[in-house]
């Protein structure tokens, strides 16, 4: 996209978000006054003083704008209400980064299918990395176990458990592509996905309300939904936690790969890159001619997943 | 009757036109690989600085990565008996000691079929300090790649362009790669058939 179709376009999301503005911030004045009124009748009463700090934080969460239209300075705001909500709820002392993507950076993803044995690896390390809810088993990482010949991992067996690799199979991965066409941000309504400037098509857990639009609208099936709160235990929690990625999520919202905001945006491999023990994951900068991900959209013999379908994902298979 | 006709018409024209302009607001926004053509010049990842060095050894590459340099990981502090000539001496040895000294625990499976490779076809005769290709030249347990690539050249050259192998902890900041070794052990290279760390739940169709 050029960039003044971009300024456009963001111009014309803050319109659309601030019209609401007004009443926004009336209603924001409104709330502050109310809690503080209650604040003083709580503490008149019974309820501890860490409960009234508990009450007054969800308030203000309440009534924050959306994550593209804060500043700087709202943006270290909520980080630090989150923050510090966490250690009320539930004791644990978390970092949430609110990191802004880096310049002339594009992520990329390559997935070698001759190469990959299906030992899941990847999987395990996603879950731990990005808290996901252990009660209902989410995943973002699926991987099909395929006849070969075929391409389609709808025709695989995606809940293989037995001794692997097996002959004659092949192991296809899928997640979220982070397509720069996608529809997911398409169909969401209340403008609660959208891709950043590095490509990584991000969710702002706030925002979403969990119509699942977006789940239906895409092809890969790359997005999860909460349909209960998610339970990670506090000894397993990944405490190093992003904004937009493995912050914790409630219940009602989607959520998905995320490239590991968190670890990308600090020079570091998605935990699945680093965790595939048969290196059948490239992962690097498409926009530098140097990087390992161009190596291998040059050099070797690449497709990507239904892109007839014109969703521009940025997640290529290749074979050795 | 007629009007609702015409009115059912005229919501057609518009579902059309909307649907038809949307399209065209989909084709306009460059794709992909229009961005990757456009980027030809080199990133400068070094510029990340939470890309910091590693707590593991490496040491710099003898071979060159798209015309600059890269470093692998060391190989020899996990070698749990290096230094190899220690024990490879002229002095003799008990038979009974025998066991202890001899690498009775190392099983080859490396060669095609049922030709085993012997272990001198790697190891230096002479000096068992180091390796040494087909050629004689002796080559370091730290650059065992040089060794590895006489045959497999393609997983070689695959591996310098980084399509095979991997980079250890970060994409960003100087080029750290594994080496042949840290992932293949090199008397039984091929990876071993295991249970997979987990499994997924049957998706809902």
């Amino acid at each position: 996209m050029n960039s003044s179709g971009k300024k456009e376009d963001e111009m014309k999301i803050t319109d659309i978000l601030e019209k609401k503005s007004t009443r926004r911030s009336f209603m924001k004045n409104l709330s502050i006054a109310a809690a503080a009124g209650s604040a003083g009748l709580v503490t008149g009463g019974c309820v501890s003083l860490g409960k009234t700090e508990e009450m007054g934080l969800k308030w203000e969460e309440y009534f924050k704008k959306n994550y593209r239209l804060m500043t700087q300075e709202e943006k270290d705001e909520t980080v630090a209400r989150l923050v510090r909500l966490a250690k009320i709820k539930n004791d644990a002392d978390i970092q949430i980064s609110n990191q802004e993507p880096r310049e002339n950076v594009l992520y990329g993803y390559a997935f070698n299918i001759s190469r990959c044995k299906g030992y899941m690896d990847c999987v395990e390390a996603c879950v731990k990395e990005n808290n996901l809810d252990r009660k209902s088993k989410t995943q973002y990482i699926r991987l099909f176990e395929m006849d070969s010949g075929q391409l389609d991992p709808t025709s695989g067996d995606g809940k293989y458990f037995h001794e692997v690799p097996v002959e004659g199979k092949f192991y296809m991965g899928v997640q979220c592509f982070h397509c720069e066409n996608a529809p997911c941000i398409k169909a969401c309504p209340t403008k609660a996905t959208w891709r950043e400037p590095d490509g990584i098509v991000v969710i702002d857990y706030d925002w979403c309300i969990g119509c699942r639009y977006c789940l239906a609208a895409c092809p890969y099936w790359g997005r999860r939904f909460n349909w209960g709160e998610p339970e990670v235990p506090k000894e397993e929690m990944n405490t190093k936690q992003h904004y937009l990625g493995n912050r914790m999520r409630m219940k009602g919202v989607m959520e998905k790969c995320t490239f590991c905001v968190q670890r990308t945006r600090q020079g570091k491999l998605p935990a699945c890159a680093e965790a595939c023990p048969t290196g059948s994951r490239v992962f690097g900068n498409l926009l530098d001619p140097n990087s390992e991900i161009r190596y291998v959209l040059k050099n070797k013999r690449v497709f990507r997943f239904k892109e007839e379908l014109g969703t521009d994902p940025k997640f290529w298979y290749f074979i050795d | 009757m007629k009007k609702i006709f015409l009115s059912s018409g005229l919501l057609f024209l518009v579902l059309g036109t909307v649907l038809l302009s949307s399209q065209a607001v989909m084709a306009s926004g460059s794709s992909v690989m229009d961005r990757i053509h456009a980027a030809d010049k080199p990133f400068d990842s070094m510029g990340i600085e939470t890309a910091y060095h590693l707590p593991v050894k490496t040491v710099l590459a003898q071979e060159s990565y798209q015309g600059g340099t890269f470093r692998v990981l060391a190989r020899k502090d996990f070698i749990t008996r290096f230094r190899c000539s220690v024990c490879h001496t002229d002095k003799k040895v008990l038979v009974s000691d025998g066991i202890l000294f001899t690498h009775g625990d190392i099983v080859i499976n490396h060669g095609r079929g049922n030709e085993r490779l012997a272990c001198i076809e790697c190891h230096d005769e002479k000096n068992r300090d180091f390796l040494s290709d087909a050629e004689g030249k002796q080559i370091d347990f730290d650059h065992s790649y040089q060794l590895c690539g006489q045959c497999h050249f393609r997983q070689k050259r695959d591996w310098l362009g980084g399509a095979h192998g991997k980079r250890e902890a970060y994409w960003a900041g100087e080029r750290v790669v594994r080496n042949c070794t840290s992932c293949h052990s090199p008397h039984s290279p091929a990876f071993e058939t295991k249970m997979p760390a987990t499994y997924s739940l049957p998706l809902d169709k």
